[in-house]
């Protein structure tokens, strides 16, 4: 599902990874000091329609990878009027002896809205790139040595297999007669032969780099290159109008 | 023999794909982690907090290297995003934050020490890390003071058992099954055998 999205040719699919990834990052640090609900609720709205209309994906399936966000926000709320820094004066309602202010709800509801923004925006990028593209840019736009870049990746394309082999081993238990029984010891008996296959798949495929000449060094050639492109300056356009439309409407900024 | 300080292909390989395996672990726990925040509130998440600084201790206590922390908690971190985490953003700050908190309690022992208290420290270190990047990034100024040094308190405690004692107790382990010999920490106490068989 996930490949699906990542692979359409949309706009926002064709935007640099490194890119996409320092937006994100930005976005984060610059909701650092906003406290008022209106600032990451408009954020929010502006990213899902970023990501349904330039990046093609179905809202319904948006909704869907975002719900679990909505429990991790929501106790933001909960906290924030059980347990504030300060109690507001505005008092809304009271749940037993406990004054609900209009103060504290909406702090709440600020810190909940930006735990969303950070969620849609990770979504964005992770719907919109693909893995290997993603690598590829680290190692050609951030210059992240290629040893860690190739080996992320081989780590990465072997991470199916471990699939499958957690599932050799729990039928291998099954077969000697251990039982289905979950619990903290279980947990050990699946991790230990699991990462003793991974470390010794590690170490081969180790060897087969090194013998095929792979040696780390920063200029190689690549098979596929990621330029920079059109797409690129559009998109650091558009984020620089969503960053100063923030500035203008959240007062820690503007103030 | 004395061996190099920064890391051989071998051993980069090696950490790539322990900490590849942590990563998809710690989207689980991720998952988990929401859940539990959600009903008991971010005290509850913070008995969570100790497992996602496991990657970096058990990287460090089997190649003992300057580095191994960091880089493998921020492989950890490129797996969750590669392979799909709705966390992208805050997980990549995050295992930026917690790898050198570990990072800093290793280099202060001068890579020399892997025993379990300097393990439980950088565990706590990892953990205090992460509590500061969520006390800035998710607006934890809010609450009120109390409940933030509960929180603490309890991610330290997380750190000090799960991430010290949970990652000391699986590397050794992983050791007794002989795929770390050829690693810092086979070698070592491989040594620390015979020294002890000639005495």
């Amino acid at each position: 599902m996930l490949e699906h999205y990542q692979q359409k040719d949309r706009f926002l699919q064709r935007v640099n990874p490194s890119l996409k990834l320092g937006a994100v990052l930005v976005i984060i640090i610059m909701m650092v000091p906003v406290f008022d609900p209106w600032t990451p609720l408009l954020l929010f709205g502006v990213t899902v329609a970023l990501i349904t209309g330039l990046g093609g994906v179905h809202l319904r399936f948006l909704g869907l990878l975002l719900l679990p966000f909505l429990l991790f926000a929501f106790s933001f709320v909960w906290i924030q009027v059980v347990f504030p820094d300060e109690r507001g004066g505005t008092i809304l309602f009271t749940i037993g002896s406990l004054p609900v202010s209009l103060e504290n709800v909406s702090t709440g509801v600020s810190l909940g809205m930006r735990a969303l923004v950070f969620g849609s925006w990770s979504l964005l990028f992770v719907l919109t790139t693909e893995p290997s593209r993603f690598m590829l840019s680290l190692i050609q736009q951030c210059k992240l040595p290629p040893r860690f870049g190739y080996g992320m990746m081989a780590a990465f394309r072997f991470l199916p297999l471990f699939r499958d082999e957690l599932r050799q081993i729990r039928t291998a238990h099954r077969i000697r007669g251990l039982g289905e029984k979950r619990g903290l010891r279980q947990l050990k008996r699946y991790f230990i032969p699991l990462m003793a296959g991974a470390i010794r798949k590690a170490e081969r495929t180790a060897v087969a780099m090194e013998s095929k000449g792979f040696d780390g060094s920063r200029n190689r050639t690549f098979y596929h290159r990621i330029h920079w492109n059109r797409h690129d300056a559009y998109f650091t356009g558009l984020f620089l109008l969503l960053l100063t439309t923030i500035w203008f409407v959240s007062t820690p900024w503007s103030a | 023999m004395r061996q190099s300080r920064t890391m051989n292909l071998r051993e980069i390989v090696v950490m790539a794909f322990i900490s590849a395996v942590f990563g998809v672990l710690y989207l689980v726990w991720i998952f988990l982690g929401q859940l539990v925040t959600g009903i008991l509130g971010p005290v509850g998440g913070g008995l969570m907090a100790g497992f996602w600084i496991m990657a970096p201790i058990v990287c460090a206590l089997i190649i003992q290297k300057p580095g191994a922390a960091l880089f493998a908690e921020l492989i950890a971190a490129g797996t969750e995003i590669m392979v799909g985490s709705v966390n992208a953003g805050s997980v990549l700050i995050l295992g930026f934050t917690q790898g050198i908190g570990a990072e800093l309690v290793f280099a202060m022992f001068r890579y020399r020490h892997f025993k379990l208290p300097v393990l439980m420290l950088a565990g706590m270190a990892g953990t205090t890390a992460s509590f500061l990047t969520e006390f800035a990034i998710y607006g934890y100024s809010q609450f009120a003071a109390g409940v933030v040094w509960f929180m603490l308190g309890t991610m330290l405690l997380s750190g000090l058992l799960l991430a010290g004692w949970g990652s000391h107790y699986l590397t050794w382990a992983l050791e007794k099954t002989g795929v770390l010999h050829n690693f810092a920490i086979g070698r070592n106490s491989r040594a620390e055998k015979q020294e002890r068989g000639a005495s």
